[in-house]
C-alpha cells in the first residue's frame, strides 16, 4: 500500500503478466537468432521469479558493467559483427535480460513494459508471418495487462479484471487503429536502412540447379506464392507451370541461370499473340490473369504461369521469357500478372542460338554417343526430342524424392546404372542430352502444381512444389516445354507434390515415410478444414494487411478524394476525429458511473435555478420542503408542480430505495416546470 | 471539500520513454514500408490515447473530506486524517493522495469500491511553529497505464497550530509572581503524600495514573500528591534571560507542559499578551496557542 513496499520490489501478479508477454516475444527469436539469447531470456525470466520473493537482484554497478560486456563479446562471436539485424536484436534481448534481473522500481517496471513493445517490433523485424504476428500481437496486448495490474496494486482479482479492463481498452481503441491505419500518411523516410536477407536459406531455389537440390526441397512447407485467378471461377486448364527462371549455362550436369539476366529483346517480347497488350485492353487468346502474391525471399525472383507477357511494375522480362524484380524482394508482395501458354518467342536470333547450344567440354563419350544415336534416327528436331522420351520411358527410369548422392557431373551414372532421380535430374540431363543432339535447349525452374484453398479461393505453392522442366527450340513452334519428369512419373504435372506423393503411397507405389496414424490424421476432413482456414487467414494477412502499403493507400486516398489536400490535412481530421471519439468515450463512462444522487442533485439544482429566474431564490441554508413552501406562495401559479417536485425529490433523496423509474418522471417534470409557463 | 472544476493534466516521467518507443516504432514502420510495425504503432497508440479518459474518470466522483488535525510541536509528526470517498458507480483503482507543494507527503490507495470511503493519514514533520493552512490537497491518479498523471485539487481554508518545541529547563521557576500576586512561595517539588485524584490529561506522565481505578472498570485517573496544591506560578517572557526568541518560547512551552502536568496554576505573560492563572485543556491550549502565535502573526502555509 505505501509508497516504500512497492519500491522495494515487483508484486508477483504483474510480474507474471510481464514474463507471459515476454514469452510470447520468443517464437521469432527461435530460429532466426543465435538459439543461445532466447534461452539466456527463459532462463533469466525463470531466475526473476526464484529471485523477486528474496529480495534479491543484480545491485552492483560494475557486475553490471561485466556482464553487459560479455554479453556484447558472445554476440559478436555468435554472429561475426555488431552489425546487422540479427546481432541489434540480439543485443537488445540480451540487455532486456539484464534489466530484468535487476529491475525492481515501479519505474523500472513500466521501463521493461516498454522494452517489452521494442522486443515486439524487432520480432516483426524477423518474420512478420501470421502466426508469429500473432504471437507478436498477443504480446503486445499481455504487456497492457501487465502494465494495468500493476497499477491496480492490491485491488482484488488479479487475472479476469486486469484482463477485462485490457479487452475495454483494445476494444475501444480498435475505431482507432482502424482509422489510423488508413488514413495516417506513409511517409517513406529517406534514411533507409536495409536489413540483411535473412530468410534467403528456406527460399526455394538459388540460380544453381545441380543434382539433388530440389529434392531437398520436397519436405519443405514453406510458402513460395499464392495465386488468384481474378475474374474467373476455375482454374486454368492443363497443368499448373510457374515460370521461375530459364537457366542457359549448362556445366554439364549442372545449369546455372545468368547473374544479371539481360532483357528479353524487344522483337521476340511482341511475339505473343496479337503482340504485347495494353493495360486495360483485355487480352485475346487465353490470356490468364494472375494476382501473386509472394513471399519474401530475398532474391530477384518473381513467379507467373507459363509465360508471362504482360509484366507487372517493378519487374522486368527477362531473356528466356520469365520475370525478374528489379529489386530484391525482402517483404511479402503482391502483383498482377497475365500469362498465356500461347505466347511463343518466332525467332531465335544467333546469340541465343549459340548460347543455346552452349556445352562445357567435360561430358563423357558415352553420353555424346547416345545423343548423337537419337539423331541418326530422325533428322528433325520433334523426332530427337520424341527418342529422348522414349529412351527415359521404357529404360527403366524411377521417380524417387530420395535417389541417393550423385558425384559431381556423374551424368554416367545417371542414365546408365542407377537411372534413379528427381525432377531436376531429369530436366538436367534431359538439356544436357538434347544440346548434344544439336537441338537448343534450356532449363526452366519454377513451380508446379499448387494446392486449391476452397475458403479463400486462392492456389498455395509451397517450396515443395518447387520443379524444373526443360525448353526445347522447334523450328515450326518456337520454344516449347518438355517435361520429362512427366513420361518417368505421369500424374506429377497435374498435382501438387504432396497430393502426388499421397496417391503413390495409397497406391502402393511408394512407402510413406511418416507414421499412418499421422497421415491418416492429416488427411482427415477436420484437419484439412483447419488447414485450409488457418492458409486463408494467412494469405489474407499478407494481402489485405501487409499488403496495404503506401501505395494502396494514395489509391484508397483517391477513391475517398482527399489524396490532393496532403497529409497535413489529413493529420488535422484524424487528431479531430480522435478527440472527438476519446471525449464520446470520456461521456458514456461518466454517464455509467455517475451516481445516482449527483444526477438528483442536479436535477434539483436545475429547478432551483428555474425558479430564482422566476424570482424566487432559495437561500443556501434552506430545506427543500420549506423552499416549496415559500416558492409556492410567492408563485400560486406554479404552486402544484412545486409541489410535486419538492416531494419527489424529497421521496428520492432521503427514501431507503427509491426507483430509477421515479427519477425519470422526475428529470420529466423538473424540465417542464418553467417551459410549462411559458 | 469542493474540488477545482477542472483536472490538470501531466505527463508522467515514463512519458518520454513511450514517446521514443512510439518514434523507433514510427521510424521502422516508415523506413521498411511495413504494415505489419504500422499495426504495432497504432495499436500502442490508441491503446495510450484511449487510456487518457480512463484516466480522467478514475478521478471522476472522488471526494475528500479532510478531518480536524491535531496540534503537534515542532520536531512530532503533523498527521491529517483524510477520508477519500468514492460517490460514483465504479470501482476507482490507484489513487494517489498528497499535498500539494510537497510530493513526497503521498498516500496510495490501490482501490476504493463504488459508493465506499477510504481512510488514510498523510503524516509530515511538523517544522515550524504558528497557525498553518491546511491549502491544497491533490487526488492524482495514473491508472490504467501510467504515462499520464490527471490531478485534481482541493483547496481547505481549515488551519493547524504548530507549537514551539519544548527544550530547556523543566524545574519551574521558583520567582514569586511579580506585583499581581503578592503571595509568598514554596519551593516547587513532588510531593509524596496523596491527596485524592483527578482526571487524567492526555500528554501527562503515565507514572501516576491509577492503573488499580483503571482495572476496576473506571476512567482513566491521575494520582495528586500534597506538593501539588501549591500557588500559582507566573511564566514571564520578559523575565527570561535568554537572547533568542525561540530558546525562551521552547522554555515556556516546557515549563506550560509541567505545570499543567502538575496542576499547578500558572499564568502566561507575553509582551503583548496576559494570561492569568488558571490549570485545564482550555487554558493549557489558551496557552500554547498563544506561545505559537507569539510574533508570527500571519498564518502560515502548510
Amino acid at each position: 500500500m505505501s509508497k516504500s513496499k512497492r519500491d522495494r520490489s515487483i508484486p508477483r501478479w504483474p510480474l507474471l503478466w510481464l514474463a507471459a508477454a515476454l514469452l510470447f516475444t520468443l517464437p521469432p527469436m527461435f530460429g532466426s537468432l543465435a538459439t543461445w539469447v532466447p534461452c539466456l531470456f527463459l532462463l533469466t525470466l525463470a531466475l526473476k521469479f526464484w529471485m523477486e520473493p528474496k529480495g534479491y537482484r543484480l545491485r552492483f554497478a560494475a557486475l553490471k558493467l561485466i556482464l553487459a560486456a560479455l554479453a556484447l563479446a558472445a554476440i559478436f562471436v555468435s554472429y561475426g559483427s555488431l552489425n546487422g539485424i540479427e546481432s541489434g536484436v540480439s543485443l537488445l534481448v540480451v540487455l532486456m535480460s539484464l534489466k530484468v534481473l535487476e529491475a525492481h522500481t515501479a519505474r523500472e517496471f513500466q521501463v521493461m513494459v516498454m522494452m517489452g513493445w521494442v522486443l515486439c517490433l524487432c520480432g516483426f523485424f524477423l518474420s512478420q508471418d501470421f502466426g508469429i504476428a500473432l504471437c507478436l500481437l498477443t504480446a503486445f496486448a499481455l504487456l497492457l495487462v501487465a502494465l494495468i495490474q500493476f497499477h491496480r496494486g492490491s485491488s482484488p482479482g488479479a487475472f479476469w479484471p486486469p484482463l477485462g479492463t485490457t479487452c475495454k481498452l483494445l476494444a475501444q481503441a480498435a475505431p482507432l487503429v482502424i482509422l489510423l491505419f488508413l488514413l495516417f500518411p506513409r511517409i517513406n523516410t529517406s534514411f533507409r536502412f536495409e536489413f540483411r536477407a535473412i530468410r534467403s536459406a528456406s527460399s526455394g531455389f538459388s540460380d544453381r540447379l545441380s543434382p539433388g537440390s530440389i529434392a531437398a526441397l520436397a519436405n519443405s512447407s514453406d510458402i513460395a506464392f499464392r495465386a488468384e485467378f481474378p475474374g474467373s471461377k476455375t482454374r486454368p486448364p492443363g497443368p499448373m507451370y510457374w515460370r521461375g527462371v530459364v537457366m542457359w549455362h549448362c556445366e554439364g550436369w549442372e545449369w546455372r541461370a545468368p547473374y544479371t539476366p539481360a532483357p528479353v529483346s524487344q522483337s521476340s517480347k511482341l511475339g505473343g499473340p496479337g503482340g504485347r497488350a495494353l493495360p486495360g485492353q483485355s487480352p485475346s487468346g487465353k490470356a490468364i490473369r494472375q494476382r501473386i502474391t509472394i513471399a519474401p525471399h530475398g532474391a530477384h525472383w518473381m513467379f507467373a504461369l507459363d509465360r508471362p507477357f504482360e509484366i507487372p511494375p517493378g519487374a522486368m522480362l527477362a531473356r528466356g521469357n520469365y520475370l525478374w524484380s528489379v529489386q530484391p524482394i525482402r517483404k511479402a508482395r503482391r502483383y498482377e500478372v497475365i500469362s498465356s501458354p500461347e505466347v511463343g518467342v518466332n525467332e531465335l536470333t544467333p546469340h541465343e542460338r549459340q548460347l543455346a547450344l552452349e556445352l562445357p567440354a567435360s561430358i563423357s563419350p558415352a553420353v555424346r554417343e547416345l545423343a548423337q544415336s537419337w539423331v541418326a534416327q530422325g533428322s528433325n528436331p520433334r523426332a530427337t526430342v520424341n527418342n529422348a522420351l522414349q529412351f527415359f520411358r521404357t529404360h527403366g527410369f524411377r521417380y524417387s524424392l530420395s535417389p541417393g548422392e550423385y558425384k559431381k557431373n556423374d551424368l554416367d551414372q545417371f542414365l546408365f546404372h542407377r537411372r534413379t532421380g528427381f525432377c531436376e535430374h531429369y530436366a538436367a540431363s534431359f538439356a544436357t542430352l538434347m544440346r548434344l543432339a544439336g537441338v537448343p535447349a534450356r532449363v526452366v525452374v519454377g513451380y508446379l502444381g499448387g494446392e486449391y484453398n476452397d475458403l479463400g479461393r486462392f492456389f498455395l505453392v509451397r517450396q515443395a512444389d518447387t520443379h524444373a522442366w526443360c525448353e526445347v527450340w522447334l523450328p515450326d513452334s518456337g520454344w516449347t516445354r518438355v517435361d520429362p519428369t512427366g513420361v518417368v512419373a505421369p500424374g506429377r504435372a497435374s498435382l501438387d507434390l504432396n497430393s502426388f506423393l499421397e496417391r503413390r503411397i495409397a497406391s502402393g507405389q511408394m512407402e510413406s515415410r511418416r507414421n499412418a496414424f499421422v497421415t491418416q490424421l492429416a488427411r482427415s476432413a477436420i484437419f484439412t478444414n483447419i488447414r485450409l482456414g488457418w492458409e486463408t487467414l494467412n494469405y489474407e494477412w499478407d494481402t489485405r494487411l501487409l499488403g496495404f502499403d503506401a501505395d494502396v493507400q494514395e489509391v484508397l486516398l483517391e477513391s475517398i478524394g482527399t489524396a490532393s489536400r496532403g497529409p497535413l490535412f489529413l493529420i488535422t481530421e484524424i487528431l479531430v476525429v480522435v478527440s472527438a471519439l476519446l471525449v464520446i468515450y470520456f461521456g458514456w463512462m461518466q454517464l455509467r458511473t455517475r451516481s445516482r444522487v449527483d444526477r438528483l442533485k442536479a436535477l434539483y439544482e436545475r429547478f432551483c435555478r428555474k425558479a430564482a429566474r422566476l424570482g424566487v431564490r432559495r437561500d443556501p441554508w434552506e430545506g427543500p420542503s420549506d423552499f416549496s413552501m415559500r416558492a409556492a406562495q410567492l408563485l400560486p401559479n406554479e404552486s402544484e408542480r412545486i409541489r410535486q417536485i419538492s416531494n419527489a425529490y424529497i421521496a428520492l433523496r432521503y427514501a431507503p430505495e427509491p426507483g430509477s423509474i421515479i427519477l425519470d418522471s422526475f428529470a420529466k417534470e423538473v424540465s417542464a416546470f418553467e417551459a410549462h409557463r411559458r | 471539500m469542493k474540488a477545482r472544476k477542472v483536472p490538470l493534466v501531466y505527463p508522467t516521467p515514463s512519458f518520454a520513454g513511450l514517446l521514443f518507443v512510439l518514434a523507433a516504432m514510427w521510424y521502422a514502420a516508415s523506413s521498411q514500408n511495413s504494415a505489419a510495425v504500422y499495426l504495432l504503432l497504432f495499436a500502442l497508440t490508441a491503446a495510450f490515447l484511449v487510456s487518457i479518459p480512463h484516466t480522467l474518470i478514475n478521478l471522476a466522483g472522488v471526494t475528500i473530506t479532510l478531518e480536524s488535525v491535531q496540534s503537534a510541536f515542532v520536531g512530532q509528526e503533523v498527521s491529517l486524517p483524510v477520508e477519500v470517498t468514492n460517490g460514483s458507480r465504479a470501482t476507482r483503482h490507484g489513487i494517489n493522495l498528497a499535498l500539494s507543494g510537497s510530493s513526497r507527503e503521498s498516500e496510495r490507495i490501490d482501490y476504493i469500491p463504488a459508493g465506499n470511503a477510504s481512510r488514510v493519514t498523510l503524516r509530515f514533520p511538523a517544522r515550524q511553529r504558528g497557525e498553518h493552512k491546511v491549502g491544497t490537497l491533490c487526488l492524482t491518479s495514473v491508472y490504467p497505464l501510467g504515462f499520464i498523471r490527471f490531478l485534481k485539487k482541493f483547496a481547505s481554508s481549515q488551519t493547524y497550530i504548530i507549537y514551539p518545541k519544548p527544550a530547556g529547563d523543566p524545574q519551574l521557576p521558583s520567582n514569586p509572581a511579580p506585583t499581581l500576586h503578592n503571595r509568598p512561595q514554596t519551593e516547587i517539588r513532588d510531593g509524596d503524600d496523596f491527596a485524592g485524584a483527578r482526571a487524567y490529561v492526555p500528554g501527562e506522565s503515565q507514572r501516576h495514573i491509577d492503573w488499580k481505578a483503571v482495572a476496576r472498570g473506571q476512567p482513566l485517573m491521575t494520582k495528586q500528591f500534597a506538593a501539588e496544591a501549591e500557588g500559582a506560578v507566573h511564566l514571564d517572557f520578559s523575565a527570561l534571560r535568554f537572547a533568542n526568541v525561540e530558546e525562551r518560547l521552547s522554555q515556556l512551552v516546557l515549563w506550560v507542559i509541567e505545570a499543567e502536568r502538575a496542576r499547578r496554576p500558572y499564568g502566561l505573560r507575553l509582551p503583548g499578551t496576559v494570561i492569568s492563572p488558571a490549570v485545564g485543556q482550555s487554558h493549557f491550549h489558551q496557552c500554547l496557542r498563544a506561545l505559537s502565535l507569539f510574533q508570527v502573526g500571519t498564518v502560515r502555509r502548510a
